[in-house]
């Protein structure tokens, strides 16, 4: 859904390092002229500094939905944090729509949050000293407008993420779920072209977090925003995303489409992530057809390309009539439908039939 | 720096560092008890070795505040006019309405509770007669605390966003609070001359760091994503700072206000040693030297009033609460600005009502009936306590055993025997393996028999030293050396050891009371109940009103000055033990539970253990405290350094004054980086 209207990247993200540690730069510039990426790892590590990011090389294209993944310690908070510039960058360079921001100035850098990005934060970072509105007229008070229009925009984007009436609560007074409904919809208040989130979802129960990722999803739909979207949940990342990043010690080992990850994945380590994922939930029919048609198809179920695995499975199982189940005697105890059982596994995930 | 002298052959590789550093003090303090009749330098640092520090100081501070005393005399100027005019709005409003108003905040902070004790609080200050007095104090408190608050909040700030500055800052801070309240005052004097803005401008000073760390820490305690939001919000540093962090912080904050508030109210009080205004504290000190002990009590009383509902009203500050209706607010005030129209019509004045003036006499008489009749008692528990106990400490068994006393005469043969018990008790220790503790016994029988106040120089030097090497290794070695031995060098050794006699004897009584009662409070909720409002109490009371009660019934002398210590002291110890014996963790006592243990054992074999550190926190502040009011009760009677701060004071001798003042920090500051050193240890022991 993102091909044919991508233009220039929104996000382009070059050889990107962070090491922390003592004079971690000077200590990079040296340990780079040595050898290739591993081995300056290992002479960072030497040092006692640690590379928090290695090499990183994405783009993420306008309105692309770009999720990185990994466990914690990976190297993603501290990777959206480069890309935001929350923190310094030890080497590399980050281009925003074409723009240099490792050397904006703070000026720059202070219009460009005012105007450009938004961010949602895992535990929140709500103000507890403002009301629910004030929070997310917050960046709109930095951007110098009146109050009136603060209070009318967060009425508008507290609307669109369901809070409705809960505008001058506290912080305090909410719940997980309305919190970062709070968080999101004040980094939506400026209109951001670049959305970054922080494993946004994490710190919620499993069912806010799927009522929240639904919402979120339709919240794209109409916005399509160009999105950075942290996560730690495979399953998250594979309903969520356009391209995913998987990330191991710092490094990005595999990016793809969630179907690239599913089937291909290019080492161990991602395969070992999306064990448990059901694959016919994120695989196609085409990644399964045979090399070569047969002589003769009796039946035909309607199969169409992009169905997914599942789906393609229900409709076969459409052509078989009902069966007996029988009990340990030897009797017939009732009878089955193909289509129930194979309805039975499917789960409704709200993300459709369709992989593109 | 942490690395352990050459290994050597033999028993002593075996020996733990503690042992090692007892066995060295040990060496030292025969090695200055056998020798030092021969060799007095053993004993007392030789006079032609120390240096005139008191008359450089007195010369180059006074230099110093020569070049300034026209610029704080004017700045002194300035601040009396504030001063004087919040002094005569307090002091000629109609007391009706300065009730209705306090009243009224009461109300606003916390409801009806608070405006409760506004109301009694300030009612009983109207009847008790010292309401001009109480006003003056409350006026400069009013005047003094935006100086402190202001002070203290750009310091913290500044801190927080110079993080170079941090260190510096954190030490500049630690020497100010470790600098007893008297030593500010005289080089204050000398700057800005006799009067009531010295003391505005000193409980300024003193009331500064509290806030000024509280601010800090909570700036530092601010959640980093919300710091982050902010940023990504596309605020600029100074938006960031006062819009979000400031606010986010404001809790720790307000508890910096309340810890600046009880500062100010005590140094205020303090403050009044120097005279020249009619505050409640300078009746205090007035009555107390009249032995007029009802008038001192109530006055006394008055004073514990104010600090009751300033701290209660700040500290509810800090806590979340819900908004009180300010129609309610306003109502109260309104009746308040009613009765006192009525008040000035009827010309009605409290300074002439003394409604409790029968209260005092009471007391008094009951304190005079009192004493008098059980005057044999009093003297019993005072004498018992000085003769077999404080006396033997300060100046050792050998002196302090005497016929009319003890009822015998020490000689050597006492020694003799004496000595060889501590070595069989010593010995036995260390046979069974316990090297440490048997060293300790032996050196701890050498100290009590030569009297903390005589000990000789090598042995508390090195003694020191080696507990700094126990605890943390060389560096604080060199920090205690290089610090005891500019008391050394100063000439005020002697003194220094006096003090930290009656510090030392006071800590070791605290300790002993305070855990004790800490360890009772600890296992049984119904103890608690009764000692937490009595901690409560004690730790709002200021510094001063302490004196009252023991001058009421032990006169002027070193006992009561030991108890007023220990009864400030004792808190920290009590709170901290509890603390530490309750907050060990659920899953350490369910363990400790599945694997059989009981009750006790649970607390001897996993509570304590694991609260040690925590315990040693509160021996640390329970020391601080200790040094702090060792300077107060110099009013009262003590010797040492303390007395030669107060002493300076009234001669505004300001080389002597600073320099005690240091030397007195010094001990504090020592005796803190040894206890932390032993509380970070056992914690990096215990992996926290």
């Amino acid at each position: 859904m993102t091909e044919q209207n991508s233009t220039a990247p929104a996000i382009a993200v070059e050889d990107l390092w962070q090491v922390f540690g003592e004079n971690a730069a000077s200590a990079l510039r040296d340990a780079r002229g040595a050898g290739d990426d591993l081995a300056v790892v290992e002479t960072l590590k030497g040092k006692h500094l640690i590379p928090a990011v290695r090499a990183a090389n994405f783009e993420v294209k306008s309105g692309e939905l770009f999720v990185i993944m990994g466990l914690s310690g990976s190297g993603k908070s501290t990777l959206i944090r480069c890309i935001s510039r929350l923190i310094e960058p030890t080497a590399g360079s980050v281009h925003i729509d074409g723009e240099d921001i490792l050397k904006a100035s703070e000026k720059r850098l202070i219009d460009l949050r005012r105007n450009k990005l938004g961010m949602v934060f895992q535990h929140f970072g709500l103000f507890p000293h403002m009301t629910v509105a004030d929070n997310v007229g917050f960046p709109l008070k930095m951007q110098g407008a009146g109050k009136a229009e603060r209070r009318k925009r967060a009425f508008e984007v507290l609307d669109l993420v369901g809070l409705t009436g809960r505008e001058d609560a506290y912080p305090r007074n909410l719940s997980g779920g309305q919190r970062q409904r709070v968080g999101i919809a004040r980094s939506l208040a400026v209109n951001p072209d670049i959305w970054f989130l922080d494993e946004p979802f994490s710190a919620l129960d499993p069912l806010i977090r799927r009522q929240l990722q639904d919402e979120f999803l339709n919240i794209q739909a109409t916005l399509k925003k160009s999105i950075v979207f942290i996560t730690h949940d495979i399953q998250e990342a594979l309903k969520l995303a356009d391209r995913i990043a998987i990330m191991r010690d710092g490094e990005v080992v595999q990016i793809g489409t969630p179907e690239d990850i599913v089937l291909r994945p290019v080492d161990d380590y991602v395969r070992e992530f999306t064990r448990d994922v059901p694959k016919g939930r994120h695989a196609c029919v085409e990644s399964v057809m045979l090399d070569q048609v047969p002589e003769t198809m009796p039946d035909d179920p309607k199969l169409r390309v992009g169905m997914t695995l599942s789906t393609a499975l229900e409709k076969c199982m459409d052509l078989y009539e009902p069966v007996p189940v029988w009990d340990a005697a030897g009797n017939m105890v009732g009878a089955v439908h193909p289509a129930e059982l194979a309805a039975a596994l499917h789960v409704d995930d709200g993300t459709g039939t369709d992989c593109e | 720096m942490t690395s352990l002298p050459q290994e050597e052959t033999g028993p002593w590789r075996t020996l733990s560092r503690g042992a090692k550093a007892a066995l060295l003090v040990l060496a030292v303090g025969i090695t200055c008890r056998l020798l030092g009749a021969q060799f007095d330098w053993l004993v007392g640092w030789p006079d032609a070795l120390t240096v005139p520090m008191t008359d450089w100081v007195g010369a180059t501070v006074g230099w110093f505040l020569s070049v300034f005393k026209p610029l704080a005399r004017a700045f002194s100027q300035l601040l009396s006019y504030p001063m004087e005019w919040v002094g005569a709005a307090l002091r000629s409003a109609p007391w009706p309405l300065v009730v209705g108003a306090v009243t009224a905040i009461g109300w606003l902070i916390g409801g009806l509770r608070l405006a409760a004790l506004g109301f009694f609080g300030l009612g009983f200050v109207v009847i008790s007669g010292y309401w001009v007095e109480g006003m003056n104090t409350l006026a400069l408190v009013t005047v003094s605390v935006p100086l402190a608050a202001f002070l203290g909040m750009a310091i913290g700030i500044l801190a927080f966003e110079v993080p170079r500055l941090k260190g510096a800052v954190n030490g500049l801070l630690d020497v100010m609070q470790t600098v007893p309240a008297f030593a500010y005052l005289t080089p204050l004097i000398v700057l800005f001359g006799f009067g009531p803005v010295v003391g505005l401008i000193a409980s300024a000073i003193y009331a500064a760091p509290p806030m000024a760390r509280n601010v800090l820490l909570g700036l530092e305690r601010v959640d980093e994503e919300i710091r982050e939001a902010a940023v990504m919000s596309g605020g600029t540093r100074r938006q960031q700072l006062f819009l979000i962090e400031i606010p986010a912080a404001s809790q720790q904050i307000m508890v910096g206000f309340n810890q600046c508030l009880m500062a100010a109210l005590s140094m205020v009080i303090i403050a009044a040693v120097i005279g020249g205004f009619e505050d409640i504290g300078w009746e205090v000190l007035l009555t107390m030297r009249k032995a007029q002990f009802g008038p001192a009590f109530l006055a006394g009383s008055v004073i514990v009033v104010f600090a009751v509902v300033i701290d209660r009203m700040s500290a509810a500050l800090a806590e979340q609460r819900v908004a009180q209706s300010k129609r309610v607010a306003l109502a109260i005030f309104a009746v308040g600005a009613a009765v006192a129209l009525w008040s000035v019509l009827a010309n009605w004045n409290p300074s002439g009502v003394a409604m409790l003036d029968g209260l005092a006499q009471t007391v008094d008489t009951g304190v005079g009936t009192f004493t008098a009749s059980n005057g044999a008692t009093l003297d019993a528990v005072k004498n018992t306590s000085m003769f077999y106990g404080l006396l033997p400490l300060r100046i050792g068994l050998a002196d302090a055993v005497l016929p009319f006393t003890w009822g015998f005469k020490w000689t050597a043969v006492h020694t003799m025997v004496f000595f060889a018990v501590a070595a069989v008790i010593g010995g036995g220790l260390a046979l069974r393996g316990q090297v440490t503790a048997g060293v300790v016994v032996v050196i701890a029988a050498l100290f009590l028999e030569i009297g903390v106040a005589q000990a000789p120089w090598p042995l508390v030097v090195i003694g020191a030293a080696a507990l700094g090497w126990v605890a943390s290794g060389w560096s604080l070695v060199r920090l205690v050396v290089v610090l005891l031995g500019l008391i050394l060098l100063s000439g005020l050794w002697e003194r220094a050891l006096l003090s930290l006699y009656l510090s030392g004897a006071s800590v070791a009584a605290c300790a002993v009371v305070g855990g004790v009662l800490g360890f009772l409070s600890a296992t049984s909720a119904r103890v608690w109940a009764v000692v937490r409002p009595i901690c409560d109490m004690l730790q709002t009371i200021p510094m001063f009103v302490f004196l009252i009660p023991v001058l009421m019934f032990f006169q002027i002398g070193e006992f009561s000055a030991f108890l007023a210590i220990c009864m400030y002291a004792v808190v920290p110890m009590i709170r901290y033990t509890r603390q530490g014996l309750i907050s060990t963790p659920e899953d350490m006592i369910e363990a400790a539970t599945a694997s059989g243990a009981g009750k006790w054992q649970t607390m001897f074999e996993v509570r304590a253990p694991y609260a040690a550190p925590t315990i040693l926190l509160g021996l640390n502040q329970t020391i601080l405290y200790a040094f702090a009011m060792l300077v107060i009760a110099a009013l009262i009677g003590t010797t040492g350094l303390g007395q030669s701060i107060y002493l300076a004071l009234g001669q505004a001798d300001v080389g002597l004054g600073v320099t005690a003042g240091a030397a007195m920090a010094i001990l504090a500051l020592v005796a803190d980086r040894l206890v932390q050193g032993f509380a970070e240890e056992r914690r990096k022991a215990l992996g926290l």
